[in-house]
């Protein structure tokens, strides 16, 4: 079966799907960065801000892969 | 521009490592937003190469504000375009006429802020010049082309961003926390010599005093730089305010009658006490005990003359325009509205218009060179790269320089270039184009520069003399802000020395005494004050009522009277009451002081 995807249309505009699950994925960021440092994420990798990065793009991958 | 350290950092070439590998970062991201751009076939691919220039900045978490920004500003000013466009349609004159008022406000926005929240203002004034005022003759495509940079802007936002991930990620933090740990050495140095009654060192204690505030914009930018980074720049934050009062309890110790310097003492080790429990916070990414807000004081009155100047600027850049009516001066006026708005965020903006004017041949003919001489027809993506890297990277390693003028032209090197190259795909090379576009931007910069010489800038007296001003008025006031902590009014007042201090308040040394005394005065108000607030119940409270309403009234000699009243009271000597009676007598001589100093003045 094909996936399909969410479209978004705001005022008539049609907005590529990926825009939306770029979007999701900051809000998602956004909400868990402050969770971050009480699990010592920093501290578990030599590159904090790699790790942040790679973390970022696997929450996108998954939203595109699930939704 | 560069975190300072103690030791001296490698170099190639005489060049800092760190700047090279700055310079080489800012390259690489043009390029994959280029890269991007054509492969999205984005209408306005120059702008993705653009906003990497202008978000060339040394570290991660400044980038990552400084994009935060741009992205809010660019959607602010896109919606002032379509708002502009569609009260004004087919008027010219009032579109002009809204845009210079436009800028005016933002101008006026923007020198009420700081650091990145100033260039936020200024950018949502001129982005209404790069999509209205472009599209004048073709209003109906200002929503396309707002689109079209909306995203142009994330390509470059998000390039920039993972390549100062994965390529020799700087962090800020490390180096802002051994400039706070030096700042509190010498401080503490500082207060040595005022315990030893050496003579007052102003000049050690107003350059502490600048550094502590200019350090405020960093201490923002560190809240995004790593997911621990906004407990981190709290912390910042809270130290470096706590640094101010740590310095002012310093300074309070200078000159001081025997019976209060028991309690300035205590007054100054507790403060100590503070700064290191912020440090340690810091160091330890762990939520400082207080955390203190860093406000900075605002002039609204020199603002509003600024914002009233640069829409002068650009109304008489405007009917210039109309009066010669070129065909494509609404590219020119742009400039104008960018050099206008950038520079208001620079302390001297006809200082900025004049490096603008000097910057743009030279920027000219290096991008001449590119276009013409190393490209030349070449229509590979890897030639564009490797054509664009000793431009890029030269510019850059400029714009990493210490100092005010090389960094500047640097940055205008750098996006000028873009500018002028204007890559796209396929690429188009028209030398008539080139030369054109050269000619409205030098002849943008030389108009500018000659509006400003017609109605100046408005000068550093005039601004010394506001905050002056502002600091004898919020004395007389007396009373802070709603819900602003004693502290963080002292960090205000900081704040508006360093004003001061910028725009050569050094020289006017009668001025410099005056702003100093206020500074003491209003301090030792708001602690004498708030430690009467303390007493509420109790034998002591109707003389703590009489003493506020002393201190309202500034009369001297019935704190004097009230002091001694209080240390009977006290049980010990480092009781609470003698702590008053100790700070009453501080008040009354500083206010004494105070009020000679303003004689003086009135005097001479």
């Amino acid at each position: 079966m094909a996936h399909t995807f969410p479209e978004l249309i705001i005022g008539g505009v049609l907005l590529a799907p990926f825009v939306t699950y770029l979007v999701v994925t900051f809000v998602i960021i956004i909400v868990l960065r402050p969770l971050l440092p009480v699990i010592g994420f920093a501290k578990m990798f030599s590159h904090a801000a790699i790790a942040e990065l790679s973390l970022g793009a696997t929450i996108l991958g998954l939203l595109m892969l699930l939704f | 521009m560069v975190a300072t350290t103690a030791e001296q950092p490698f170099t190639v070439a005489k060049i800092p490592v760190s700047s090279w590998s700055f310079a080489i970062r800012v390259w690489l991201a043009t390029i994959l937003a280029l890269f991007v751009s054509f492969w999205l076939q984005l209408e306005a691919p120059t702008t993705s190469a653009l906003t990497v220039a202008i978000l060339a900045e040394p570290t991660r978490g400044q980038t990552l504000e400084k994009a935060a920004f741009r992205l809010l500003a660019t959607v602010i000013g896109v919606t002032a375009s379509i708002a502009i466009t569609g009260v004004f349609s087919q008027a010219r004159d009032l579109i002009l006429a809204a845009f210079a008022v436009w800028l005016g406000i933002c101008v006026f926005a923007a020198k009420l802020l700081d650091g990145y929240r100033a260039y936020a203002a200024v950018l949502s004034g001129y982005t209404v010049g790069l999509i209205a005022v472009q599209q004048i003759d073709h209003p109906q495509h200002v929503f396309e082309s707002g689109m079209a940079r909306g995203a142009a802007i994330t390509v470059g936002i998000l390039s920039i961003a993972v390549v100062n991930t994965l390529i020799f990620p700087s962090d800020r933090q490390p180096g802002m926390l051994a400039q706070l740990a030096a700042i509190h050495r010498r401080v503490r140095e500082y207060a040595r010599a005022a315990f030893h009654r050496e003579p007052a060192n102003s000049a050690a204690f107003l350059t502490l005093l600048r550094e502590i505030v200019a350090l405020r914009p960093a201490i923002a930018s560190v809240a995004l730089e790593s997911s621990s980074g906004s407990v981190r720049s709290a912390a910042a934050r809270s130290a470096a305010v706590a640094l101010v009062a740590e310095l002012q309890a310093a300074r309070l110790k200078d000159d001081l009658e025997r019976e209060a310097s028991g309690w300035a003492a205590r007054e100054l080790l507790r403060r100590d006490a503070e700064v290191r429990q912020d440090l340690a916070a810091l160091r330890s990414a762990r939520w400082p005990l207080r955390v203190w807000r860093a406000p900075l004081h605002r002039s609204y009155r020199t603002a509003a003359e600024s914002g009233i100047r640069a829409a002068a600027w650009v109304a008489i850049a405007s009917m210039f325009y109309i009066w010669a009516g070129w065909p494509a001066a609404s590219f020119s006026l742009s400039f104008v509205a960018l050099v206008t708005g950038l520079g208001a965020t620079t302390p001297n903006p006809r200082g900025f218009t004049a490096i603008g004017l000097v910057g743009t041949p030279v920027a000219a003919v290096l991008a001449g060179i590119l276009e013409f001489i190393v490209l030349n027809g070449a229509d590979a993506f890897p030639l564009l790269a490797v054509g664009l890297a000793p431009f890029a990277i030269g510019a850059a390693l400029l714009l990493s320089s210490r100092n005010f003028l090389w960094s500047g032209f640097g940055r205008f090197n750098l996006t000028l270039i873009m500018v002028l190259l204007a890559p796209s795909n396929p690429q188009t090379y028209n030398p008539q184009n080139f030369l054109v576009t050269t000619l409205l931007l030098v002849v943008a910069a030389a108009l500018l520069l000659a509006a400003q010489t017609l109605i100046p800038p408005v000068s550093d007296e005039k601004r010394r003399m506001q905050l002056l001003a502002d600091a004898r008025g919020e004395l007389l006031k007396h009373g802070h802000a709603k819900g602003e902590a004693l502290e963080e009014a002292m960090f205000r007042d900081a704040s508006r020395i360093e004003q001061f201090i910028a725009v050569g308040g050094a020289q006017d040394s009668r001025a410099l005494a005056e702003m100093l005394s206020c500074f003491d005065q209003s301090a030792v108000l708001h602690l004498c004050d708030a430690k009467l607030m303390q007493v509420t119940d109790g034998p002591l409270a109707s003389l703590a009522g009489e003493a506020r309403a002393a201190i309202v009234t500034r009369d001297t000699a019935t704190l004097r009277a009230i002091a001694p009243r209080f240390r009977e009271q006290a049980t010990q000597e480092d009781s609470h009451d003698a702590d008053i009676a100790a700070c009453l007598v501080l008040t009354s001589n500083i206010l004494e002081l105070g009020s000679g100093a303003v004689a003086r003045r009135k005097a001479t």
